[in-house]
């Protein structure tokens, strides 16, 4: 069954078991706004999914073995105003927060960070930088004078 | 001569009032003004430490039933922790709570017997101290009664449904196993005779482990204690007058692992409520069997080992088991020790020990509890090296299956670690 505009059937008891091949959602990973224990990793999910979706899309898409997992929906504000005077509303969504299993842990990786690296030898910026720097010192004044301006003496 | 004494003009009077003191012992006067302490009523950090000192001096003080009514007085917003709790790894959580140290297999005066096969031999029978084997047998014949009884001969019209086996089957089979096992064990204990056995009592601590800055509301910024509160039920509970000894002395706890967990409670997931806050043992305080025994719990359908196999969590099974007992039998023994007076800022001064045996009905999971404090807020835990100690067995199963009116593959090991249990005593 494709996800094409179907509405999920209500199970009544001896329904076949729902099954859904080539799901339509999405799940998001993010970075935890407070503090989570190691082994819980936040997601963000579709509204339409529930706690079972989550796991299930978990253990058989990415084979990620998954303990229990927490759903809640933040709600989006709805109080900024634009500048017509118009309530404008952010979206809501849904956060799941799943709990791995078999003792495994995550972290959300840094995904940005500090880049400290000097230029290569011989290169343009390295010139560039080397040249700005000469011109910076000419312009400081004699540190001999302690921080005193040109304007009196010779 | 006068000048040769090098006296001064005006004859000094001091000089002999001096000496008048010097032989004798040092006259205590008392202070001519009040000591100088801070302020009680001004709003200062000095202020209000010295309204906290005045209220645990006030504490102290007091006799046992107002000390109980005055640490439990006010109520705030509390962490309500269940023994028996779906969350994940929670014997870690809890652990941490009560400051427990897990001691996998239980202390040398229990032996653990494996007891493969039907007919006991007799070296394992001669190790219970005064349980020969006449009573080992008829013990052993007792408990095939009782099985028979619950699984072969009763039948109910009305077989139970989806989660109420345990309740309907194994309730009734723990409560007759401890009667039958309590009254017969008593003609070789003499302290179960003048013992107390409960059914499903209410067994309720509150204690303060630990601090939070609040985040928001108009005492945002501050510190605020984090408490918590356990209300238990067990199936069934022995309660004893005199005190079980203990299992090891107090500063062989001082090197006890306890796990530190740095997250807040609410993550575990464990939610707050507010209500009354219990302390209480199954009795109330005058009741003279206030020392706990043995305390009996059976896994309810939602945590049964079977279930749990299903949903692929079969590790989960040993957590939950550690967790209930390490919650329970805290709180039991926390009461008792409450009952006696003593609470955080008066630390106990003798260990308090409790068993407790935890079931499904096949398996029996055996677990040992030493309280050597109970001194955990934050300003009396900061120099406080002792730890409490659970020790805790394996699950074992009691039996195989009943067949034909018999009882298949009793266990007599996990019969003799019951009686054992049972039989202990100061």
């Amino acid at each position: 069954m494709t996800m094409k505009n179907i509405f999920f059937p209500i199970y009544q008891l001896g329904n076949p078991q729902l099954r859904i091949f080539r799901p339509n959602w999405f799940l998001t990973l993010v970075r935890p706004g407070k503090e989570q224990p190691p082994d819980t990793v936040q997601f963000r999910v579709p509204m339409e999914m529930t706690k079972y979706d989550v796991k299930n899309y978990l253990e058989k898409i990415y084979n990620v073995p998954v303990g229990v997992v927490r759903t809640r929906i933040q709600f989006g504000s709805n109080k900024k105003r634009n500048h017509l005077n118009q309530k404008v509303k952010k979206p809501d969504y849904k956060v799941a927060y799943v709990q791995l299993a078999q003792g495994q842990t995550f972290t959300f990786p840094d995904l940005f960070p500090d880049k400290t690296q000097a230029p290569t030898e011989g290169s343009m910026e390295e010139m560039q930088n080397k040249f700005m720097e000469d011109e910076k010192q000419r312009q400081k004044l004699d540190p001999r004078r302690g921080g005193v301006t040109e304007w009196f003496g010779l | 001569m006068a000048t040769r004494c090098k006296l001064p003009l005006l004859f000094p009077k001091s000089l002999f009032k001096n000496q008048r003191f010097v032989h004798t012992e040092a006259a205590v006067t008392p202070p001519a003004y009040p000591p100088v302490v801070a302020s009680l009523t001004a709003k200062s950090k000095s202020a209000r430490l010295r309204q906290i000192d005045e209220q645990v001096q006030k504490i102290c003080a007091a006799p046992v039933e107002e000390k109980l009514s005055l640490i439990t007085r006010i109520q705030r917003k509390k962490f309500v922790v269940y023994p028996q709790t779906f969350a994940r790894n929670a014997d870690r959580w809890y652990q941490h709570f009560t400051k427990t140290a897990y001691i996998p297999g239980l202390p040398e005066k229990f032996s653990l017997g494996t007891g493969e096969g039907n007919s006991p031999s007799p070296a394992d029978q001669t190790e219970i101290p005064g349980i020969d084997g006449d009573a080992f047998a008829e013990i052993r014949a007792l408990v095939t009664r009782v099985i028979l009884q619950q699984h072969w001969h009763m039948h109910k019209k009305r077989r139970p449904g989806v989660y109420n086996h345990q309740q309907q089957v194994m309730a009734p089979f723990l409560k007759n196993l401890v009667t039958e096992l309590a009254y017969t064990v008593a003609k070789h204990n003499p302290l179960l005779l003048s013992s107390s056995l409960d059914f499903g009592p209410q067994v309720n601590f509150y204690w303060r482990r630990g601090q939070r800055i609040i985040p928001k509301g108009h005492r945002k910024g501050r510190l605020e204690p984090v408490r918590f509160q356990i209300d238990d039920s067990p199936n069934s509970q022995i309660r004893v007058t005199q005190q079980l000894p203990q299992f090891c002395p107090m500063e062989a706890s001082y090197t006890a692992d306890v796990p530190v967990v740095l997250h807040a409670p609410n993550l575990m997931p464990l939610f707050r409520r507010q209500y009354d806050n219990n302390i209480f043992t199954g009795a109330k305080l005058p009741d003279p069997a206030c020392y706990g025994h043995t305390q009996f719990h059976l896994v309810p359908d939602r945590y049964h080992r079977d279930r749990m196999v299903k949903l692929q969590c079969p590790e989960q099974v040993e957590i939950f088991l550690r967790s209930n007992a390490i919650a329970s039998l805290f709180c039991w023994t926390g009461a008792q020790a409450a009952y006696q007076g003593f609470w955080s800022y008066e630390d106990v001064c003798r260990p308090f020990v409790s068993q407790a045996v935890i079931t499904d009905g096949h398996f029996f999971s055996f677990f040992c509890y030493q309280l050597n404090t109970v001194a955990l807020s934050v300003e009396t835990d900061a120099n406080n090296p002792r730890k409490n100690l659970l020790w805790g067995s394996q699950s074992q199963r009691l039996f195989q299956t009943v067949q034909d009116g018999e009882v298949v593959g009793l266990n007599d090991g996990v019969i003799k670690l019951l009686v054992q249990f049972l039989m202990n005593r100061p």
